[in-house]
């Protein structure tokens, strides 16, 4: 006698209804990777933002070419002056490029912006000036120069970075329930198909959970590769669209290359089990249902 | 082994097609079950493969109220009861040697383990050479006995037949009794409904009817 036939076909499982779950898993896994991307790099611009400014202030001096000199050492002496700052260095036009360069993800080309006379002030972290005091003692001295410790929009950038990134976990959240959503679908659907077969399932001895594992096996599989088809396209996009450079350049993996096969797998796998899980309580809920 | 008290039974809020049934079938006994069409006799057996609960009164089975079953323990016990349905139910999409080997698929034997007993089985209800066949490209009789093989593969401690006879000529009709005739010398509680009283009659063998859903006569019948 040739083989008697393997579990898996004891539900004679629709090819129509597997293709389109695999399409629907695939959009998914694909917009999951950019929502992932989203949240990882936003959460990482935001600490960047945060870090990167504690501990430091700027001073712009407004002032045509011949006065600059003259201001910039009047600021000077200012603020090394002050209490709470530990230093103070005017920067060059190259500094200020590379001061730049983190807010414009390369080196800006300052030919064209009119380069304002910049002097970086190094704070004492455990004992920081109040700006502004520090903005009175310019004023006072008619320094006609701005103090900024860049308080205010630190905050508010990282505010809104994080607010991005919180938006970019729900969003991955929703893919993933949309998944299961559309597994729960399809599975109800099917199992109104499958009715006759599964109540000769049941009859002949299967519990509920032999039932669920007919169908889970499967909806892992399709999962699985929905995600690896969908991920597929979406690093695709990442490595090869130049214009995504500058989120590829935020994102923390960029640091540890190592970390791309696991976030990658990372996503496949819980395409896979999304599918899985969402199969399994569709078809134990279906058939409590049932009675 | 299988008792009834006071069973009544209804579909839905339809009227009671059971009332009052009283029976008493002791393990390793044979006993047919007859009455006219529409008597009660599929919705009984239904009662026994625990594909419905009575609406009234007590079924006890392998010393268990049927109520008090799980989920689970109903497929357990569904291993223990071998079907014949009355309308074979068996799976168009699997061959007859698929089909006969369900209940062990379903329990997770390994096939392995069981193809030399589903080669068997087909091979005593002469179908041998018809294993790797679909249903639909079989004939009546030949789907009741790949109903039949799959019923008593597992080695099932109840045997419950639906008019096992109603789709063959009688020379076929005389094989499958003695193949029943068979289980039951090998111990096994057979439960056979057939409406064909001149058929049943032939084995001396114990008899209940039913009429209208009550017990008229045999075992369990109002004195
Ligand atoms: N699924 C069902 N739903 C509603 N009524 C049913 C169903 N099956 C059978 N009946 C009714 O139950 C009664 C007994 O039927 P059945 O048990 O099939 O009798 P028998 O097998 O002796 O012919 C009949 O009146 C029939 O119409
Ligand atoms: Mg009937």
């Amino acid at each position: 006698m040739s083989a008697i036939r393997s579990k898996g076909a004891l539900i004679p499982f629709q090819a129509a209804s597997g293709g389109l779950m695999l399409l629907i898993v695939a959009a998914m896994a694909f917009l999951a990777c950019f929502a992932l991307a989203g949240a990882l790099a936003t959460t990482r611009i935001a600490s960047t933002w945060t870090e990167g400014l504690a501990g430091a202030a700027t001073v712009r001096i407004d002032a045509n070419e011949d006065d600059r000199a003259r201001r910039t050492s009047l600021v000077l002496d200012i603020l090394r002056d002050t209490e709470g700052i530990t230093d103070a260095r005017a920067l060059n036009e190259r500094d200020v490029a590379d001061l730049l360069t983190p807010w414009f993800g390369g080196i800006p080309d300052l030919g064209e912006l009119p380069a304002p006379g910049i002097v970086a002030v190094t704070l004492d972290a455990e004992n920081e000036p109040d700006p502004t005091v520090v903005q009175a003692r310019l004023d006072g001295a008619g320094a006609g120069a701005i103090y900024d410790d860049h308080g205010r929009w630190r905050g508010k950038a990282a505010k809104a970075a994080r607010a991005i990134g919180n938006l970019s976990w729900w969003a991955l959240g929703l893919t993933a329930l949309a998944i299961a959503a559309s597994v729960f679908l399809v599975i109800s659907i099917a199992m109104v198909a499958h009715k006759g077969t599964i109540e000769a399932l049941r009859l002949a001895g299967a519990e509920d959970r032999f039932v669920a594992n007919l169908y889970q096996k499967r909806f892992f599989w399709v999962g699985a590769l929905g995600g690896l088809i969908g991920s597929g396209l979406a690093l695709a996009a990442f490595v090869g669209l130049d214009a995504l450079s500058s989120v590829r350049a935020a994102l923390p993996m960029l640091d540890a290359p190592y970390y791309w096969p696991f976030a990658w797998l990372g996503i496949i796998l819980t395409c896979a089990l999304v599918a899985l899980l969402a199969a399994r309580l569709a078809v134990l809920a279906t058939l409590r249902r049932r009675g | 082994m299988i008792q009834f008290e006071n069973v009544g039974f209804r579909y839905k809020r339809g009227p009671e097609v059971l009332q009052s049934v009283d029976l008493e079938i002791p393990a390793g006994s044979f006993q047919f079950i007859t009455g006219e069409s529409g008597a009660g006799k599929s919705s009984l057996l239904r009662l026994l493969y625990l594909d419905a609960m009575p609406s009234s009164g007590r079924i006890s089975l392998f010393g268990r109220d049927v109520t008090t079953l799980t989920r689970d323990e109903i497929a357990w016990f569904r291993r223990r009861i071998g079907v014949v349905f009355q309308d074979f139910r068996l799976l168009d999409h699997l061959s007859a040697a698929e089909n006969v080997a369900l209940p062990l698929t379903v329990a997770g034997a390994r096939e392995a383990a069981y193809r030399d007993n589903v080669t068997e089985m087909l091979q005593w209800v002469g179908l041998g050479d018809k294993m790797e066949v679909r249903p639909p490209e079989l004939s009546g009789g030949e789907k009741q006995r790949v109903a039949i093989a799959r019923a008593v593969v597992a080695s099932p401690d109840i045997i419950l037949a639906d008019e096992p006879t109603g789709s063959v000529d009688p020379a076929m009709a005389e094989r499958i009794m003695a193949l029943f005739v068979e289980m039951n010398r090998l111990g096994k509680t057979v439960l056979f409904a057939s409406h064909d009283l001149a058929m049943i009659e032939q084995y001396k063998l114990p008899i209940t009817t039913l009429r209208g859903g009550t017990v008229a006569s045999g075992m369990g019948a109002a004195a």
